[in-house]
């Protein structure tokens, strides 16, 4: 959230100085408007409340720990009472060969308030996991999403601005990406690009790359409008060269659509980057990523440890359907055609 | 432009994009750090000679652009290449597990539409009513929820708790009865649907929230159309206008929708096969890249990037078919 509010700050400037006061009007998409109208649906604004707090949760976690955890650094250090004074339980860290049992979560027979989410198969407690969890999905969805975001909007801006064989060529090649099921493509990046030991940073990589293809689509169709614009004319006769035009016009008139578009596909992400990690090519241990724990209680403690499997799916259902909520109301929003 | 033309034209289309994929997946094997045989041959003895000798006896030591060429001549001729690891030709191994996953693809495919439609259409008759709203919250909980957590759960519940479904595998319907152990038809065949419903479910409801979600938008837009006003106003019963005036024309996006997310479902049907441990090109595809058989990732990738733009080229004819207003070869 704080990324896309500093986005669309950073937009206010560049779209008045377009001169697109008429075009404003016209499709209403000024982000005062915007906003204050998501914030009256109700909708938009749980969604921003579920997005908001998980942020928060993420960042909280990160400012708590060391900034090792930041970057995707593995977290052998990691123990359950360091990582959050708020909950700070008494840690179980028993001495190696000692057997550490899967304790269960508060609420079942055996569990005790000490790890009230249970702990994992190591002895780590649970909720310390879900908590940091957030950090990994929220990084990874943001980082990925601007990844697919900054270059759909080159290609589609250069694309429509452009038209003819540029048009044809960028499209044609973004097409052919969009063509293999993106889930595949990433696994196959990820595994090729680090030679077969794979981890969170080349699933970033991927996952954005993967999702260049459907922001340049939405780009370069409202390139496409765009460019035929006075102002855009009147540039051009000044003299503005090629970039600066795409850069200062024709960007920051095109786009109101990508921001409602990146706000549903973080959700996307997080949801590709989990199934990632559930097959073992995206978070390695002991990185706590929620699709990574999944991968565990699956493979071994599905029957007998239910617990382990119901927390990090919950986890990625409420952040998902947080920014799902947000960008539908943003949408809404912004779409003149849905009045209320 | 004829309709003929218009499949000819969409079909050559098509070509630029199977060659770029072939490109895409092509570079992406060749750009591991490692060269393919000491990857594959990890944790082996590797001898220098016998590295050699597999390199040559594959072509693994020609240039880049020579062994491109010779992927491409055995492409297009059918030939999808020969998996070192496994050591057969990859067709082979990719007929063989393509069943069990184009069951599975169907049956979800089968009961997103089933569900998706009638709950569709419902909501948007009563647009803003608690039977729209929990349509709405079902559809929004059907996108945001992995559908692999999504397995795991009805598992959990339906396997383990409750202990009334199959929790793994599938029952193949084409194989005779006695195969798997059964002994009638009726028996094998409810054993296959028994076996078949939770990775349908698991698998079909991220497709079923989205087709609900268009179903819903296109239902509120049609019935807002000036025929169905028409319609009401000579005193047309509402379910007639329902069926007949509005349902056609919501139908087509739903077309659309269908072919674009079948590389979604090919892409969920990898984790929902790995959870159901379901034999099918999922799996395979999983398998292979754990034993970087490059020939069979290459050869899955293909394949499945060349379904999708299939798929989609089909919809854009059908859709030619079904909608006359559909102008054929027009750029957007």
């Amino acid at each position: 959230m704080a990324t896309t509010e500093s986005q669309l700050d950073d937009q206010e400037p560049g779209a008045a100085e377009g001169g697109s006061v008429d075009e404003e009007v016209e499709t209403r998409v000024g982000w005062r408007y915007t906003l204050a109208k998501v914030k009256r649906d109700a909708t938009a604004r749980i969604g921003l409340y579920i997005v908001a707090f998980v942020i928060f949760i993420a960042a909280f976690a990160a400012i708590d720990s060391n900034l090792s955890r930041l970057t995707f650094d593995t977290m052998s250090d990691y123990t359950a009472a360091q990582a959050i004074p708020f909950f700070d339980h008494p840690t179980r860290i028993p001495p190696p060969g000692e057997a550490h049992p899967n304790e269960p979560p508060v609420f079942v027979d055996g569990g005790s308030l000490s790890h009230p989410l249970g702990t994992d198969p190591q002895g780590r407690d649970y909720f310390t996991r879900i908590i940091y969890g957030s950090q990994v999905s929220v990084s990874v969805g943001l980082a990925s999403t601007a990844i697919g975001l900054i270059g759909g909007t080159i290609i589609g801006s250069i694309a429509g601005y452009y038209g003819g064989w540029i048009d044809d060529l960028l499209m044609r090649s973004v097409e052919t990406v969009y063509a293999i099921p993106p889930l595949v493509l990433i696994i196959v990046f990820t595994v090729f690009i680090s030679g077969g030991s794979p981890d969170i940073q080349y699933a970033v990589i991927g996952v954005g790359i993967a999702f260049i293809p459907v922001f340049a689509r939405i780009i370069r169709s409202r390139v496409l409008s765009v460019r035929e614009m006075d102002y855009i004319e009147a540039a051009r006769a000044a003299g503005v060269k090629d970039r600066n035009i795409i850069r200062r016009h024709v960007i920051p008139n095109s786009f109101a659509p990508v921001m409602v578009y990146a706000t549903l596909q973080i959700g996307v992400t997080i949801l590709i980057v989990a199934g990632l990690s559930f097959l073992g090519y995206g978070a390695q241990p002991p990185t706590p990523d929620w699709g990574e724990m999944l991968r565990i209680a699956h493979g071994r403690y599905m029957h007998s440890n239910i617990w382990l499997s119901i927390w990090p799916g919950l986890a990625i259902l409420v952040t998902i359907m947080g920014f799902n909520l947000f960008g539908d109301g943003l949408q809404d929003a912004l779409d003149p055609r849905i009045e209320n | 432009m004829g309709l003929l033309r218009y499949t000819i034209y969409r079909l050559l289309q098509a070509i630029p994009v199977l060659i770029g994929i072939s490109i895409i997946t092509f570079v992406l094997a060749n750009l591991a750090p490692g060269d393919p045989v000491r990857l594959m041959l990890q944790g082996q003895q590797a001898d220098e000679e016998l590295i050699r000798t597999i390199e040559q006896r594959y072509g693994l030591d020609q240039p880049l652009h020579v062994r491109y060429w010779n992927y491409m001549t055995g492409l297009v001729q059918g030939d999808l290449g020969y998996s070192i690891h496994r050591r057969r030709p990859v067709s082979d191994l990719m007929l063989e597990r393509a069943g069990p996953t184009l069951l599975l693809v169907l049956s979800a495919y089968l009961f997103a539409i089933v569900t998706a439609i009638p709950l569709g259409i419902i909501a948007a008759k009563r647009r803003n009513e608690p039977t729209d709203h929990i349509s709405r919250i079902v559809a929004l909980i059907g996108v945001s929820t992995p559908s692999f957590w999504i397995g795991i759960m009805l598992i959990i519940v339906f396997a383990v708790r409750l202990g009334v479904l199959p929790s793994a595998g599938l029952v193949y319907p084409w194989q005779p009865p006695e195969a798997a152990g059964h002994g009638s038809y009726l028996e094998h065949w409810t054993e296959t649907i028994r076996h078949l419903i939770l990775p349908m479910i698991a698998l079909g409801t991220l497709q079923m929230a989205t087709l609900m979600r268009v179903e819903r938008t296109q239902m509120i837009e049609s019935l807002q159309e000036e025929y169905v006003k028409l319609a009401r106003a000579y005193g047309v019963p509402e379910r007639t206008i329902l069926r007949k005036h509005a349902f056609r024309s919501a139908q087509l996006p739903i077309i659309t929708i269908i072919g674009l997310n079948l590389s979604t479902a090919l892409g969920g049907a990898v984790l929902v096969e790995t959870v159901f441990a379901i034999n099918g090109i999922g799996r395979l595809f999983v398998e292979a890249i754990q034993q970087l058989d490059y020939q069979l990732i290459m050869g899955i990738t293909m394949v499945l990037g060349f379904m999708f733009v299939v798929g989609v080229v089909i919809t854009d004819i059908s859709y030619a078919y079904i909608d006359p207003r559909v102008t054929y070869g027009e750029r957007e």
